[in-house]
């Protein structure tokens, strides 16, 4: 007798965690399964089972609620209802669809989850370890990218060889190079490659030795030629470069030469690289300049991500090239208005100071000047924060929306006002106020006099760690930017019941966990700016278990690293970065690990919220 | 026509008597699904057939798709697609809709086997097919033919019942709106791409339960509201 019910193991195939599933185990697996009809609006799980399963939404929808009444899920399509198999958890539900569900005993479930590890480790991991798992697949897993390692050399190389007879003179051959504009010259007899003069022979060879320019240029070409194919990984030609200390390779096809491979051809593919570009940005004379190399950002992120850098990575070196930029222009800033008249620091505020920028972002930044400063000292700084807002903007770092720019007087202030701003903000926390700090708490002196900046964190760190009023508003404003509860067919659910059509990466990932870091770290009096250097500090206190902040640790990652691919991914296509992904763009997987990040993220918020009883600071 | 009136188990007595001792008695001599029950407590066996042509008794079964629903629960442990051997080739437009070709039909099982083993997971139940006349017609002929006597059904037409809600509500119905695959996305079924005799067996099944749960108020109702 034969069995045919492809449909349905094609069904669940589609669907984590049954992907892991042997091919011998999926074909059993229909047949250990029951078919249930719920008609929208009858409860879910049913009551009247006659044993305990785990469903498998086929079609329709389903709600689950907690006790309280209050949405914890939505199930659609492949999604999966444990309740029943779980005697712990009173998750109740109805069906707010016409729901067709496949059912399968709970007994069979075990016996499954004890044959296949891959397939258990979906139930048994706690959320954390899933995450783990998936951020190390992640970083395993670089979106695939014409590096030196997948670059063939044929791709690197023009179809041009200029070629000359070993007959002709030296000059002549070099008459040749120059026109041509080349460093190197084939010398062929017909089809037949002889050899290879390069700018160094003529140097070398023929000028240093007083060789005269008509002897034939046969006479100091390399003979013995170390030949590469069109077929050769780019990276292999480059060791053989290194290994034979020669910077041209001739290239051929079979025995056909096609062109020479120099390392200029080799470096330029690598010219979005974080050490040049700040070289270039110390070299660069005018803003017009910078400009010029501000453009490869969006390039130095496509090309940190193919190599499978995360976010962390990202961030550093982003922000390494921000803060050059911000340096080099200080300088030609300061080049042309002059020495200041008192010493001052330049802030970097939000993800600058926390090294945490992509390719796409605004400016934040904020002038401290010495208590020295007088108010006709204002028009020099001023001026100052005119040029290097402008030419950070002109790099396309746009302009701060809230006014959160040195260009701004309130935020061009000497020591004295910005500690009494904090005192201020801390003991009578106002909306507002707690807004600024959110934003002000971060902050990094990027250049001048680094010890202003100490002074005023050593002010605010010793009144806010102590003002709980003061942290209660700060974990009242981190819980406007919750994550959602998950994913709902191609729509992203919200808390409520919602539907967004795409996730903000942004807001509600990466946010929320740059937020509570932030509290976590002043509830300590800590100084650590970086959201994933604060989280591992406030691990050593009281204020956060070594476990969850793993675990939100992770969650940030994982979040972040989506962000910057995301962001990749638009480059690529010619568009502009941004952070709003849509559901359809994640795979089956990539959900299920965003909801196991939104459910930490939203643990931690519910944990502070807690201890702070912000509920009543909202 | 007076047996018509004295009810269904008054008829099968009689045909037990009538029929001769093998698998069509054995499945005369149980008792049918009682008309009056829960329909959530009765056992159906969700059956399809493809055949040769339309007319029973001149053309052949080519395979039987068939699975149990246990009240309101579809068991898909007991799912089966059996192809049956036929003597007789099989015309090319049938074979083009069912994709049974001779070759595959000669790898089937004799009809003599086949129709004993449906017979038994037919007995004490509720056949459920979508346009069952195809179904009963096919098996009473066969059965004529087997066993020379007559036999008889209780009986769920999914396509009967859907033609039942339409004139209660007062509703016009088009033919095309009566198929299987139309009335399901009424339902919010999914789309099955595969058309065997099994998958539309299972689509059937899972019809008649969308059916039921919307006529069901959730206190239950009596099988016969269901029954042809």
């Amino acid at each position: 007798m034969e069995i045919e019910l492809q449909e349905i193991r094609d069904f669940l195939v589609r669907h984590p965690p049954f992907d892991h599933l042997p091919e011998a185990e999926l074909a059993r697996l229909p047949k250990a399964l029951s078919i249930r009809y719920f008609r929208r609006g009858t409860d879910f799980p049913p009551h009247d089972a006659d044993q305990a399963y785990l469903y498998v939404i086929r079609s329709g929808a389903v709600e689950m609620r907690d006790d309280g009444g209050d949405l914890v899920n939505k199930l659609g399509e492949g999604d999966l209802c444990m309740v029943p198999c779980n005697p712990g958890v009173t998750f109740s539900g109805k069906a707010v669809e016409d729901t067709l569900a496949y059912l399968l005993p709970c007994a069979d479930l075990r016996r499954i989850q004890a044959d296949h590890a891959d397939f258990n480790e979906h139930f048994e991991q706690s959320v954390g370890q899933r995450l783990r798992k998936a951020l190390d697949r992640l970083k395993e897993s670089p979106p695939g990218a014409e590096t030196l390692m997948t670059l063939t050399v044929g791709e690197l190389v023009g179809d041009r060889v200029v070629h000359v007879a070993p007959s002709v003179s030296i000059q002549e051959a070099a008459k040749v190079m120059s026109e041509e504009r080349v460093s190197s010259v084939l010398v062929m007899e017909g089809e037949a490659l002889l050899g290879m003069v390069t700018l160094r022979d003529l140097r070398s060879r023929c000028l240093a030795v007083g060789l005269p320019f008509d002897r034939p240029v046969a006479e100091i070409m390399t003979r013995d030629l170390h030949r590469i194919q069109r077929t050769t990984p780019a990276f292999q030609a480059l060791l053989d470069m290194t290994r034979l200390n020669v910077h041209h390779l001739p290239v051929c096809d079979e025995e056909c030469p096609v062109g020479v491979l120099t390392t200029t051809d080799l470096v330029r593919h690598q010219s979005a690289n974080a050490v040049y570009m700040v070289g270039d940005i110390y070299k660069s004379k005018d803003v017009e300049a910078l400009t010029q190399i501000s453009v490869r950002i969006p390039e130095l992120q496509v090309h940190l991500v193919a190599t499978g850098a995360t976010a962390e990575h990202v961030g550093q070196a982003v922000t390494s090239v921000t803060d050059a930029l911000t340096k080099r222009l200080l300088e030609l800033a300061e080049a042309k208005l002059g020495l200041p008249p008192v010493p001052y620091a330049w802030i970097a505020a939000g993800s600058q100071a926390r090294r945490e920028q992509t390719s796409y972002g605004d400016q934040d930044n904020a002038l401290l000047i010495s208590d020295e400063f007088r108010p006709e000292h204002d028009s020099y700084f001023a001026e100052l924060a005119r040029f290097v807002c402008d030419g950070l903007n002109a790099c396309g770092y746009y302009y701060c929306p809230g006014d959160v720019m040195a260009t701004n007087p309130q935020w061009r202030q000497p020591l004295a006002t910005w500690k009494h701003y904090f005192s201020t903000w801390i003991e009578s926390p106002e909306p507002k106020a707690v807004m600024l700090s959110s934003v002000f708490f971060d902050m990094r002196s990027v250049a001048g006099d680094h010890q202003l900046l100490a002074d005023l964190q050593s002010h605010y760190l010793g009144i806010s760690a102590t003002n709980k009023i003061f942290l209660a508003y700060m974990v009242a404003n981190s819980l406007k930017h919750r994550p959602p509860l998950g994913f709902f067919r191609n729509f992203v659910l919200i808390r409520g019941g919602d539907h967004a059509k795409t996730f903000d990466l942004k807001h509600r990932g990466v946010v929320p966990v740059v937020d509570i870091a932030r509290v976590l770290v002043l509830s300590e009096g800590l100084d650590e700016i970086g959201t994933v250097a604060r989280i591992q500090r406030a691990a050593t206190t009281y204020a956060v278990s070594k476990d969850m902040a793993a675990n939100l640790v992770d969650a940030f990652e994982f979040i972040a690293t989506l962000r910057v691919r995301h962001q990749v991914g638009r480059i690529r296509a010619g568009q502009e970065a941004d952070n709003y992904i849509h559901p359809e763009e994640l795979s089956p997987l990539e959900r299920s690990h965003l909801k196991d990040a939104f459910r930490l993220i939203g643990e931690m918020q519910e944990t502070l919220a807690n201890r702070y009883q912000s509920g009543r600071f909202g | 026509m007076l047996s018509r009136l004295l009810g269904p188990e008054y008829r099968r007595k009689r045909l037990a008597a009538k029929a001769p001792s093998g698998p069509l008695r054995a499945y005369l001599s149980h008792v049918l699904a009682d008309r009056g029950s829960d329909y959530r407590q009765v056992e159906y066996l969700a059956l399809d057939l493809e055949t040769t042509g339309l007319q029973p008794g001149k053309d052949h079964i080519l395979s039987v798709g068939a699975v149990l629903v246990r009240g309101t629960r579809i068991d898909l442990s007991t799912a089966r697609h059996v192809l049956v051997r036929t003597k007789r080739s099989i015309p090319e437009a049938s074979a083009v809709i069912h994709q049974i070709t001779d070759d595959r039909a000669a790898q089937g099982r004799p009809i003599e086997e086949v129709m004993p083993w449906l017979l038994e997971q037919l007995a004490g139940r509720v056949m459920i097919a979508h346009h069952a006349k195809v179904e009963i017609g096919f098996l009473t002929a066969a059965c004529r033919s087997l066993y020379g006597s007559e036999v008889l059904f209780t009986a769920v037409d999914t396509q009967a019942v859907a033609l039942r809600a339409f004139r209660r509500r007062n509703q016009e119905v088009a033919a095309r709106e009566l198929r299987l695959h139309a009335l399901r996305q009424r339902y919010g079924l999914p789309r099955y791409p595969a058309h065997d005799a099994l998958s539309d067996a299972l689509a059937a099944a899972e019809l008649f339960l969308a059916q039921a749960a919307h006529r069901d108020s959730g206190k239950g109702m009596a099988l016969k509201e269901f029954l042809l």
